[in-house]
């Protein structure tokens, strides 16, 4: 292990010990039923113009080469099985990553809408996270905003020259924290608070969750950075071949 | 590997027509989101457990485990409903906190366990659903229903997938525990770090051989299935036709 990697599980170990105490933590979906009729209804047609967007830059990838089509759908089953995987907390509780902020920095964030909905699909229906009336929710707040949050940090921090892995654990962080953020919002828009209305009741929601929540999006980070340095040292051409590692960036 | 995959294998509703049970299924989610009443609720929840488990014959015990997945969101979430912070006490209950209450009013609570009881209700729905139909049928389902045969094929393709990556998944965190990759915190991130990107790497390398393996049977574009069609039975129709119809009964009522 280098220093710069001691020093990350060392923070990581430090911020694990502060919220040793978080119960089961899933990534925030919202659960079948809780959302009314017409917020379900708003919420999917919000998310058509991303997916159809996704759609097409998936079948542009398809059409340049039919070989493609196996290696999106292995990205896909990625996406799910590493949210479905128990990721190492101190406490022995369960807790699951979102993978979608690795997901939009290694193949985009409009390939992701597309991949993220059929992984809150099968989520729902295999693993009963989520649901089918709130699909559309959490297409928005999952595959959408998060993916798009932590691809645009990724890029921002690339330009301004920043340490890889430095922007990929901010690009990891920030999408799983503005996931955190938007679902906190539409369940406020949904049940507005009696006293202050949806302010407040955001605020309510926010921090509700965010004990389990802010914890899980640093941990996401930190492995997200985890698995980054590993696929830099041993998949070179298969991270070339996905477009996420361009010729000159290669040393 | 996954228990609801397991069970809807299992089920003895697995064979009724497919078509059928995601309308039944998609039907009275709508029922029960849209119905202001609890009774509706209560009435989808029985109807649906009685399905799942008489019928299916889902193990009860792994039925009331699945129904504590989403528990903690429902707690959370229902306790922000109900419970405000304000500078006056108001009518269902009032702790002092320092200068301010928390507190909660009589409506509040009341929308806050309708909010409970039809979030169950719409939950036995997916669960109905997901534990008598397996997924390729639902697929077959989606494609009736038009959508994009592209997204059909991915599904196809990315279902298959979660099975082999999570068998690979699972050797190496046991190859790993048997190596001492998780004997404390710091070793258990980095374990779980170089599992995932040995993952991604197996995974794409894998989808490379999986597509020359598709092309040497003459793959063009679809991946053909044998589904078999079973035919849905007028009795069965009628039954959920009349159930609906009893159920959009008390929908208008609550809405009265």
């Amino acid at each position: 292990m280098t220093k710069r990697e001691t020093i990350l599980l060392k923070a990581s170990i430090a911020f694990a010990i502060l919220f040793a105490v978080a119960p089961t933590v899933n990534a925030m979906h919202i659960m079948e039923g809780y959302l009314p009729a017409g917020y379900c209804v708003a919420w999917g047609i919000i998310c058509l113009p991303f997916l159809v967007a996704g759609f097409i830059s998936l079948n542009k990838k398809i059409n340049a080469s039919r070989r493609n089509l196996t290696l999106i759908a292995m990205s896909g089953a990625f996406i799910f099985v590493i949210s479905s995987l128990k990721i190492p907390s101190v406490t022995g509780s369960c807790s699951h990553m979102t993978g979608t902020g690795l997901g939009a920095i290694l193949f985009g964030p409009a390939a992701v809408s597309v991949l993220g909905i059929i992984v809150l699909i099968f989520q729902a229906l295999l693993l009963a996270h989520g649901g089918i009336t709130t699909l559309g929710a959490n297409t928005f707040s999952m595959a959408v905003m998060g993916p798009v949050m932590a691809f645009a940090v990724y890029k921002l921090c690339g330009k301004m020259n920043m340490n890889r892995k430095v922007s990929v654990f901010l690009a990891a962080l920030s999408g799983d924290f503005f996931t955190y953020c938007v679902t906190s919002v539409q369940l406020a828009l949904a049940y507005p608070s009696e006293v202050g209305g949806t302010a407040a009741s955001a605020v309510k929601f926010l921090g509700v969750f965010a004990p389990t929540q802010i914890p899980l999006a640093v941990i996401e980070g930190i492995l997200t950075v985890v698995i980054v340095i590993g696929l830099e040292t041993y998949a070179v051409p298969e991270l070339k071949n996905i477009g996420f590692l361009r010729e000159k960036e290669v040393r | 590997m996954i228990v609801i995959d397991k069970l809807c294998y299992q089920s003895g509703l697995r064979y009724v027509n497919a078509s059928e049970k995601f309308l039944y299924a998609v039907l009275t989610l709508a029922m029960c989101i849209i119905s202001r009443s609890i009774l509706t609720a209560a009435a989808v929840f029985s109807v649906n457990v009685f399905l799942t488990v008489t019928k299916g014959g889902t193990p009860f015990g792994r039925y009331l485990k699945l129904l504590l997945v989403p528990a903690a969101f429902l707690l959370m979430s229902t306790a922000v409903l109900v419970i405000n912070i304000s500078g006056t006490p108001l009518d269902a209950f009032a702790v002092p906190l320092g200068k301010c209450y928390l507190t909660g009013s009589v409506s509040s609570v009341k929308e806050g366990l309708t909010l409970c009881g039809k979030a169950f209700g719409a939950v036995s729905c997916l669960y109905f659903l997901s534990l008598t139909t397996v997924m390729t049928d639902i697929l077959g389902v989606m494609k009736k229903l038009h959508v994009p045969g592209l997204v059909i094929e991915l599904m196809m393709l990315i279902y298959r997938f979660i099975f082999l990556l999570m068998e690979t998944a699972s050797a190496i965190t046991v190859s790993q525990n048997s190596r001492l990759g998780n004997k404390d915190y710091r070793t258990r991130i980095r374990s779980f770090g170089s599992m995932g990107s040995a993952l991604l790497v197996r995974s794409i390398k894998r989808s490379s051989v999986l597509y020359n393996a598709m092309e040497a049977r003459c793959y063009d574009g679809e991946i053909r299935v044998l589904s078999e069609e079973r035919p849905a039975k007028w009795k069965e129709i009628l039954c959920i036709a009349g159930y609906e119809c009893i159920l959009l009964g008390t929908v208008i009522w609550s809405w009265l």
